[in-house]
């Protein structure tokens, strides 16, 4: 019976339910979506378990342990550090006279080492106060960088850029860091006299006794060389730096005398020597100190998301059931009794869209639900080291893989409109979201290709799935191959929405136009 | 060979559903032989089966004495419309025809040749898709025609038609038959077969449950009922109750007469000078004969099914 | 045979999709192959790139919309039903299947041939402006180089078997939305199998395996030591992949009622 009054909301309530009721009674669709789900957590678990790591700590094998931040994400912090006890409020005030090192470069003739002198840009010389000198405390510090200018750094994720510039012999830098409470404040000045604030810190879990002082640090060297077809192999190598300090003055209740530590030195394996360990010298209160290392977020180890590998292939089988639910309809003339039952067809469509969506939504919520929390389990007991994220990045991945899922679903529904073959519908969107992801993530084209493969195509919308976010002052091989999205996560699902919603407003114009 | 049909014992079951159940009968040329039963009965799965798509699980059908599967140039043989609406809607009629026209070994000649005997020659040249379900009709029937075949086999062919059609196909049908052809057309609705079919198979439930000619079907649904108008009811009660007849009263003027025939009844009352108005012998339709005889085989009933009367 | 082959012919060429994907083949392979070739450089220092490999890249696209056809050369009639119309006039099945497959192949292989010509020509021209020239040591291919000759017949034969790997997919598995889904899995899902395994042995295995992976071996000109397998064997496994699935068709065919 056509019911003439269906413009209401309860007349569009109706449809839904009608095509809820349409979706749910064909067993194919419910078992395809099953398929899905069954892919995404079969492929996920069993690379999982397939991916056994050990970390060789004095040639004994251990588990692989990561640095933890005061944030909770995982740090590299390792750094030379001359310091002293500060009690309460109080502050710290240098001069950086110059900044010099070495870096180790790839190797012309193999096996012999070839260092060349100079700094690599996020080489850091600075004033800090820490929560001890434990890996991982709580700090904050004001420094100068090789290539970036004057920072104000804290608790490893928390960086506020200065003013441009380095230092050499003929122009230092001063640096001054005052407590006060909770709140730290970083200044600069390139006389000592005018000061300029580079910013505010309050570190998550500073007590009222800290250590300060001075520190150098100098990250590795990242060469990125490009393999067969693009694909690039990343080596990072030794690199130091040396910076000078004076006019070194503590003001509050400091105790005890300079002391130094080399933070997170690693060891040979006797145990007792330092690989590649930091210096310290001081003449006349003049502190000449080399450090080697880096104070910051560190990415290095498995990903939740990794466990997620298995999406493309499910993401198929949910692509096949959202065009079937639309084709099917066309090619046996049922699509003409849905739209006597239902004169306004655009409604229909959109009914069907919304149906569609909140299946996929649903199977791609229960399968990535599973996968990643269950996967990330595995891949701990296999030992490897799993970036750790807080509950709310975990819930944003699983509900990311739902909505490229809804998404994906309603894009593949939109496109069996518009194109009515089955085949034809269900390439184009394996086409448009799939394979530009798997180019752009299995290593066969050029970074910047597939950087923008992941901004212009729908496949942006995998970016909802990165777990571990790229830092601006961290020197990294940021690619799509290492799990790093050129959109942020909520962009590059917008970007898949849109061309959803664009798919879906085109099927509906096509359809109130277009003879059943 | 011999245009003729045979079905013989098929049975066939699908899942839990028993599709046919010993479906036996012959399908003769030279006359239009009906295909009927409600739906459900198994009319195109016989047809199917007949046509090699599907596979009976017991019993054989025959087309001139050998299976369908072994034909050469099947479409020479048998020309077959099952459902008119498969076909690619993207394809011209005509192409449709003609790629059908191949796999027999036949030219483009005869392609134009059936479409010019169905109608069809302004619109051939268009897609397909674009048809009304009458053209697609009297595309199937082109296509079923395209091997001048002895034997033809049409699947609920008036379906979709306008009176004009059905009065066309009818005239095809009986002009094919009386050529020699042996000619099966299948329908769930009686009245379709009255003016077409010479002979009748009823199917239900799987099975044949009459097999017989239009007119034999008739009579045997039919009661011997005469209804009898007059002013003298009386006296026409007492003439006809001492020939013999039993009299029931409808109203004030009207009775009705069993055990009589019609024509004597007129001779008796004209002898005894009874007045009447109006002598009606009552015919049963085709509709009241196949209605009684399949009432027990509708699949879709509500009520449980009584003991078929199968005259087979 | 002939009537059979006849008519699948007219039925091939009177659906208006198939000039379309015959172009798209052409075209996406060429398009493809030549914004690889845009795409890579060879740089002073030397670079250790396969250039035929890297002109022949576009059959990653190609082969996509040689999937569409063969599927719907099968999965179109069962959809509209026309497929009884089909068993009706041509009862033996197998028949039907080999004419298909047929008329399928001699296409692909036009459409592979000058698909891989216009690649090759697109690699010629672009990838000198690159650094890949003949002075440094990296000419662009060229057919008369034995390997490169190899590589780009290879090509076009793998399209072939993959359009014959399509068809019986979509006749084993009648639905064209299905089967697309299942054939653009095996083509693109399933060579990244390998690469979530962590056994070596069983990576090398599953990589041997999957069609795409081995089939596109055949491209290969340089370092074969490296592949896990052989040029021509891999084409042999993409070939055991289609006769499995025509194998697999005709068998169904042979038992499966048609259905409407």
């Amino acid at each position: 019976m056509t019911d003439h009054r269906t413009g209401g909301r309860d007349g569009f309530r109706r449809l839904v339910r009608a095509e809820w009721t349409k979706f749910r009674t064909v067993r194919g669709w419910v078992a395809g979506m099953a398929v899905a789900v069954t892919l995404v957590v079969a492929l996920g678990l069993l690379s999982a378990s397939g991916s056994h790591a050990s970390c060789g700590m004095n040639g004994v094998e251990t588990a692989c342990t990561l640095t933890a931040g005061p944030g909770g994400e995982a740090v590299s912090d390792r750094f030379f550090f001359v310091h002293r006890r500060l009690d309460g409020d109080g502050s710290l005030t240098v001069r950086v006279n110059s900044m010099t090192g070495q870096i180790r470069l790839p190797d012309a003739v193999p096996g012999t080492r070839r260092v060349v002198a100079g700094v690599v840009p996020w080489a850091k010389a600075g004033i800090m106060v820490k929560d001890g000198v434990r890996q991982g405390a709580s700090y904050a510090a004001v420094m100068v960088t090789a290539r970036h200018g004057v920072r104000m750094q804290h608790d490893f994720t928390g960086d506020v850029a200065g003013t441009p510039g380095g230092v050499s012999p003929g122009s230092p830098r001063w640096l001054r860091l005052t407590r006060s409470g909770g709140t730290l404040t970083g200044y600069e000045s390139v006389d000592g006299r005018r000061w300029t604030v580079v910013g505010t810190a309050r570190p998550a879990a500073l007590p009222a006794t800290v250590e300060a002082g001075m520190f150098v640090a100098s990250p590795g060297d990242l060469t990125v060389s490009r393999g067969d077809l693009g694909g690039a192999s990343v080596q990072v190598r030794f690199t130091e730096a040396t910076a000078v300090f004076d006019q070194v003055r503590v003001e509050g209740r400091a105790g005890g005398t300079w002391s130094h530590d080399d933070v997170g030195v690693a060891y040979e394996a006797d145990g007792r020597t330092p690989h590649h360990p930091g210096r310290f010298a001081e003449a006349g209160g003049t502190f000449t100190i080399t450090g080697v290392g880096d104070i910051a977020p560190s990415a290095e180890g498995t990903r939740i998301e990794s466990t997620l590998t298995g999406l493309v292939a499910g993401l198929i089988a949910v692509i096949v059931v959202a065009v079937s639910f639309v084709t099917a309809e066309q090619r046996r003339g049922l699509i003409r009794t849905t739209f006597l039952a239902a004169p306004r067809r655009g409604r229909v469509v959109a009914a069907k869209a919304l149906v569609v969506g909140a299946v996929a939504f649903a199977a791609g919520l229960a399968a990535a639900g599973v996968t990643v929390p269950v996967g990330a389990g595995i891949l701990r007991a296999n030992g490897n080291a799993v970036l750790p994220v807080s509950t709310l990045t975990e819930l944003r991945v699983v509900a990311g893989a739902a909505m490229l899922t809804a998404a994906v679903a309603v894009l593949a529904l939109a496109c069996g409109v518009l194109l009515r073959r089955g085949a034809a519908a269900v390439t184009a969107v394996v086409g448009l979201v799939v394979v530009p992801h798997i180019l752009a993530t299995a290593s066969v084209l050029p970074l910047g290709v597939a950087q923008w493969l992941l901004r212009l195509t729908p496949a942006a919308g995998f970016a909802a799935q990165q777990s571990v976010p790229e830092y601006a002052q961290v020197l990294g091989y940021y690619s799509p191959q290492g799990g790093y999205y050129p959109l942020p996560p909520l962009a590059g699902l917008a970007v898949l929405c849109g061309y959803a919603a664009l798919a879906a407003v085109l099927a509906v114009v096509r359809t109130s136009r277009r003879d059943a | 060979m011999h245009a003729t049909i045979e079905v013989i014992g098929l049975r066939k079951r699908y899942g839990r559903t028993l599709a046919l159940d010993g479906m036996s009968f012959t399908v003769l040329p030279g006359r239009v032989t009906g295909f009927v039963g409600p739906n459900g009965a198994g009319k195109s799965t016989t047809m199917r089966v007949i046509l090699g798509l599907d596979t009976a699980d017991e019993g054989s059908a025959l087309i001139g004495g050998r299976p369908y599967r072994s034909l050469r140039a099947p479409l020479r043989q048998v020309g077959a419309l099952l459902d008119a609406a498969a076909l690619q809607p993207s394809r011209t009629a005509r192409n449709h025809l003609l790629w059908l026209a191949h796999s027999q070994g036949l030219g483009a000649r005869r392609v134009d040749e059936v479409i010019d005997q169905v109608g069809l020659g302004a619109v051939a040249r268009r897609r397909a898709g674009g048809f009304s379900l009458g053209m697609r009709q009297r595309l199937g029937i082109a296509a079923a025609l395209l091997g001048d075949p002895p034997v033809l086999m049409l699947d609920e062919p008036v379906n979709g038609l306008d009176p004009e059609g059905i009065v066309w196909i009818r005239g095809l049908l009986r002009a094919l038959a009386a050529e020699g052809r042996a000619v099966l057309v299948s329908s769930h609705l009686m009245s379709e077969m009255q003016d077409m079919a010479d002979h009748l198979v009823v199917a239900g439930r799987g099975r044949v449950v009459a097999d017989t000619s239009v007119a034999g079907l008739i009579a045997a649904a039919s009661d011997g009922r005469v209804t009898l108008r007059t002013t003298a009811r009386p006296e026409a009660m007492e003439v006809l109750a001492r020939a013999g007849a039993r009299v029931a009263v409808q109203d004030r003027d009207t009775l009705t007469v069993f055990g009589l025939a019609a024509e004597r009844i007129v001779a008796l009352l004209g002898a005894n000078d009874v007045p009447f108005s109006e002598v009606a012998a009552h015919r049963a339709s085709l509709e009241e004969a196949y209605m009684e005889l399949t009432r027990d085989a509708v699949e879709f009933r509500a009520t449980a099914p009584g003991d078929e009367t199968a005259t087979s | 045979m002939r009537r059979e082959l006849h008519a699948e012919w007219t039925k091939t060429r009177t659906a208006p999709g198939t000039a379309w994907l015959l172009s798209a083949v052409v075209v996406l392979t060429a398009a493809a192959s030549a914004a690889v070739a845009a795409t890579v450089s060879c740089p002073e220092t030397g670079c250790d790139q396969d250039v035929a490999r890297l002109g022949l890249a576009g059959v990653q696209a190609g082969q996509a919309a040689v999937a569409v056809l063969a599927v719907l050369a099968v999965s179109g009639e069962y959809g509209t039903g026309m497929i009884a119309t089909t068993f009706a006039a041509v009862p033996r099945r197998g028949r039907v299947l080999a004419a298909k497959a047929a008329v399928l192949t001699g296409l692909t292989l036009a459409a592979g041939t000058v698909a891989v010509l216009a690649s090759v020509l697109a690699a010629r021209l672009i990838l000198p402006g690159n650094g890949f020239t003949a002075a440094d040591g990296h000419p662009p291919p060229s057919l008369s180089d034995g390997p490169t000759l190899r590589a780009a017949a290879g090509t076009v034969l793998y399209l072939a078997l993959i359009a014959l790997l399509s068809l019986g997919a979509a006749t084993v598995l009648r639905d064209s939305a299905t089967a697309a889904g299942v054939v653009c899995g095996l083509l693109y899902v399933l060579p990244l199998v390998p690469l979530m395994i962590g056994d070596p042995g069983l990576r090398r295995l599953l990589w041997q395996a999957a069609p795409a992976n081995a089939g596109l071996a055949i491209q290969t000109t340089t370092h074969l030591d490296d592949l896990p397998i052989g040029p021509w064997e891999g084409l042999g496994v993409a070939a055991a992949w289609a006769a499995a699935a025509l194998l697999g068709a005709w068998l169904l065919l042979r038992i499966r009622d048609v259905r409407a």
